[in-house]
C-alpha cells in the first residue's frame, strides 16, 4: 500500500483503512471504513504534513459546499501529527480514467450530459462564495463509467491548498517544477496564469470550458505542458475539428455546445458567462440519457454494419457515428434501441 | 442502533446527512446531523408558487421515498414538517426518528405518528402491523397540503375519513388530470391499493417535461426538429408511401399512415408511439433503393437535474 498508511490502521479511533484508492499532486486518498457510522468514505491526507494548516483551511471551504454534484466533506481530524480529510466515497474513477482516457472524443450526448452536471456543481460552489481554482478532469469523480451514474466535483480543499503552490509556479519562469501546475496548465484561465492570487469565479467557467472542449474534440484546446501557456496568452478562439459538426444527427446539439464553451473561454473575465448561466443554458438542451454500452465492430458494409454486445448482434448505421470510423474488430461505445429484429445503436463512438 | 446503520448506508440525495453520534458509555444520545437553513415546507411558500415548483416538490419527495423504501426502510413520519428545500433547491427529508426496517414483523404497540399524516390501519388498538405503504399515505396527504397549505378536515379524525374525490383536483394550482388521481391512490384507504413511490416519481417526471420533447428527424442530411412549437411532421416519399408523424407533449406518436411506411422494419399503425430512437423507412423492403427514402427520427428531452 502507497502514502503512510497500510491496511488496517486505524485513524482517530474512527477510521480503518480499507486500500489505497490513488494519489494527486498533493494528497494520498484511502478508501476507509468509518466505523462509527458503518459507512465506507474517503480518507484523504497530505503527502507533505507541514502543510496541515492549509489543509484545514481547504476542509473548512470545501464543506460549505452541498449539492449532490460536488463530492460531499463530511469530517476533518488531526491525528499523530497528520492531518485528515474525510470526504463522501465514489465509487468509480476521475474524468480522465472513466471517460478522456477511454475514448478518441464523445460524442454530444454525453458531453452535454457532463457538462450540465458540472455546470449544477460550480454554480452551487459559487453560490457558497467558493472558487475551485483548479478544476481538471482528474478533479471530477465519476461512477458508472460511460453511464455517468454521478458526476461530481471534487478536491475544492486540495485547491485551496494548491494555490500557493500554483501561484508560485505561475510566477516563476520554470514551472517544471510542480506536478500540480502542469497537470492544471491545459485548463487554467489567462487571469490565473497572469495574476494568480486574484483568480475568481470566472476562473472557474474557463476551467469548464476549456474541459468540455476536449470531451468534444478529444484534444485539449491549447495543447498541453508549457506550450499552453503562450496560446492560453495569445487571445484567440481555438478552432473546433469540423469533424464535431460535420454529422447532421449531432451537429445542432454540437453547436449548441460549441457556443457555450466558446463563451466559456473568452479571453476578458467578463465576457464568460456565469456558472447560473451555464446552467440556465444546459437545461435546454435536450439529449437522450439511454444507457450506454460496449461492443466490437463485427461486420462492416458500404453505408452500414453490425455490432456485437455480448452475443447480441446490432445494426449501425454510418450516420450514427460520432468521430472516426471504426473499422471491423474497433471497440465501440452506443446506446442501442429496439430496431425491429435486431437492435439499432445510435450514437456509436469508436473507441481508441 | 440498526435502524441508524441502515440509515447511514443509505444514499440518497434526499435524505440528511449524518455527520457524527453522541455516546454517554455505549448509551447512543445525539445525532449530529448537516444543517439545513430556512423554513421546512410546512411554513415555506416554495412549493406553492408555481406547478413547476409544486410538482419539482413532490418529484424529489417521491424520489427520496422511493430511495428510502429501496434501501427497506420505512419512515413513518413523513409530514411536510420533516423536509427542507436547501439553498440550492434540493428537498431533504429528516427526522427518521421512527423510521423501521420494512419486514413481515414491523409493528408498534399503539399509535404512532402524526394526525393529518397517518394513514388509516395505524389507527388500531394493540399491536399495529405496517409496511411502507404507509409512507405513501403520508406522501398523499403531503401532496395535498403542499398546493395550496389546506388539508380536508376529515383527516383529522381518527382514523381519518377516506380523502374526498376532488382531494386534489379541485386545487387551484392546475394539478394534471393523471396525477390528480394517481395522488388520490396515494390516499387509497386499502395499503394495497396505493401505488409505489418509484412509480409515483416517475408519473411526475413525466410532467415536469410536459412539452419540453424535441424530436430530431433527419431526411437526407437535413435536420428538422418536432416540438412544442412545431408539432407534426408529414414524411411523404411519392405515391408510394406517407406518414403524419405528431407530438401531444409527453410523447411522439404515429398520427396517419397510407401506403408503405416501415419504422424499424415494422409495419406501423396510426396511434402507435415512436421509439426512442428508430428509422422511418417509406417504400417496402422489396422495392429498389431509389423508390424507398430512410428518416432517421430521435427523441430527446431535457434532462431535470437537482
Amino acid at each position: 500500500m502507497n502514502g503512510p498508511h497500510s491496511e488496517n490502521d486505524e485513524i482517530a479511533g474512527r477510521y480503518k483503512i480499507e486500500s489505497f484508492i490513488g494519489e494527486g499532486g498533493m494528497q494520498y486518498v484511502y478508501n476507509a471504513q468509518d466505523m462509527l457510522l458503518a459507512r465506507n468514505v474517503a480518507l484523504k491526507t497530505p503527502k507533505n504534513p507541514s502543510a496541515e494548516k492549509r489543509f484545514r483551511r481547504s476542509a473548512v471551504v470545501a464543506s460549505k459546499v452541498n449539492h449532490p454534484n460536488v463530492a460531499k466533506t463530511l469530517d476533518y481530524v488531526e491525528y499523530e501529527d497528520r492531518a485528515y480529510l474525510v470526504e463522501e466515497l465514489i465509487v468509480g474513477a476521475d474524468l480522465d480514467k472513466a471517460i478522456v482516457d477511454k475514448t478518441s472524443c464523445v460524442d454530444p450526448y454525453l458531453a452535454a450530459r457532463i457538462m450540465h452536471n458540472l455546470s449544477k456543481g460550480l454554480a452551487a460552489s459559487h453560490h457558497a462564495g467558493v472558487v475551485h481554482r483548479d478544476l481538471k478532469p482528474t478533479n471530477i469523480m465519476v461512477s458508472g463509467g460511460f453511464q455517468t451514474e454521478s458526476i461530481k466535483i471534487t478536491d475544492f480543499g486540495i485547491a485551496k491548498m494548491a494555490e500557493e503552490e500554483l501561484a508560485q509556479a505561475a510566477e516563476n519562469e520554470t514551472l517544471t517544477g510542480t506536478q500540480t501546475a502542469i497537470g492544471a496548465l491545459p485548463y487554467m484561465a489567462p487571469e490565473a496564469i497572469a495574476t494568480p492570487r486574484e483568480v475568481t469565479v470566472a476562473a472557474d467557467v474557463w476551467s469548464l470550458g476549456a474541459m468540455m472542449y476536449e470531451l468534444l474534440a478529444g484534444e485539449k484546446p491549447f495543447g498541453s505542458g508549457l506550450i499552453a501557456v503562450s496560446r492560453i496568452m495569445s487571445n484567440q478562439k481555438p478552432q473546433f475539428p469540423a469533424f464535431i459538426t460535420g454529422n447532421a444527427q449531432f451537429s445542432p446539439l454540437a453547436s449548441s455546445l460549441i457556443d457555450i464553451i466558446l463563451e466559456c473561454l473568452s479571453f476578458d473575465q467578463n465576457d464568460r458567462p456565469t456558472a447560473d448561466e451555464i446552467v440556465e443554458k444546459c437545461s435546454f438542451l435536450c439529449y437522450p440519457t439511454k444507457e450506454r454500452r460496449i461492443g466490437t465492430v463485427i461486420e462492416t458494409g458500404f453505408r452500414y454494419g453490425f455490432i456485437s454486445d455480448q452475443g447480441e448482434r446490432i445494426f449501425f448505421h454510418y450516420d450514427s457515428i460520432y468521430g472516426g470510423r471504426p473499422a471491423q474488430g474497433s471497440s465501440v461505445m452506443l446506446s442501442k434501441y429496439p430496431g425491429g429484429g435486431s437492435w439499432r445503436a445510435h450514437p456509436v463512438v469508436k473507441l481508441p | 442502533m440498526d435502524e441508524i446503520s441502515a440509515l447511514m448506508a443509505m444514499r440518497s440525495n434526499h435524505v440528511v446527512q449524518v455527520y457524527d453520534l453522541l455516546f454517554d458509555n455505549d448509551t447512543p444520545t445525539g445525532i449530529i446531523e448537516e444543517f439545513i437553513s430556512g423554513m421546512d415546507l410546512l411554513e415555506s411558500s416554495e412549493p406553492q408558487a408555481s406547478i413547476e415548483n409544486y410538482l419539482r416538490t413532490l418529484w424529489q419527495l417521491a424520489a427520496g421515498l422511493s430511495d428510502i423504501h429501496a434501501h427497506g426502510i420505512i419512515h413513518r413520519d413523513i409530514k411536510p414538517n420533516n423536509m427542507k428545500l436547501d439553498d440550492e433547491g434540493v428537498l431533504k427529508i429528516f427526522d427518521f426518528g421512527l423510521s423501521r426496517f420494512a419486514d413481515p414483523d414491523a409493528g408498534t404497540v399503539g399509535f404512532k405518528g402524526t394526525f393529518y399524516f397517518a394513514a388509516p390501519e395505524l389507527f388500531v388498538d394493540g399491536k399495529v402491523s405496517f409496511t411502507q405503504a404507509v409512507d405513501v399515505y403520508a406522501f398523499g396527504a403531503t401532496a395535498c397540503y403542499l398546493a395550496d397549505k389546506s388539508l380536508p378536515s376529515g383527516f383529522s379524525k381518527s382514523p381519518p375519513d377516506p380523502a374526498p374525490a376532488d382531494a386534489f383536483s379541485s386545487k387551484q394550482i392546475g394539478i394534471p388530470d393523471e396525477l390528480s388521481s394517481l395522488f388520490l391512490e396515494c390516499l387509497a384507504h386499502d395499503p394495497v391499493q396505493r401505488p409505489s413511490m418509484a412509480f409515483v416519481r416517475d408519473s411526475i417526471a413525466k410532467y415536469l417535461l410536459k412539452d419540453k420533447h424535441q424530436a430530431l428527424a433527419v431526411f437526407g442530411n437535413a435536420p428538422q426538429y418536432l416540438n412544442k412549437s412545431n408539432k407534426s411532421v408529414t414524411l411523404n416519399l411519392g405515391n408510394i408511401g406517407a406518414a403524419v408523424i405528431a407530438y401531444d407533449g409527453l410523447r411522439f406518436y404515429v398520427q396517419s399512415v397510407s401506403g408503405e411506411v416501415l419504422i424499424n422494419n415494422s409495419v406501423v399503425a396510426a396511434n402507435d408511439e415512436m421509439p426512442g430512437s428508430c428509422v422511418v423507412a417509406l417504400g417496402a423492403a422489396t422495392r429498389h433503393y431509389t423508390e424507398r427514402a430512410f428518416i432517421t427520427f430521435d427523441i430527446s428531452h431535457p434532462e431535470v437535474l437537482l
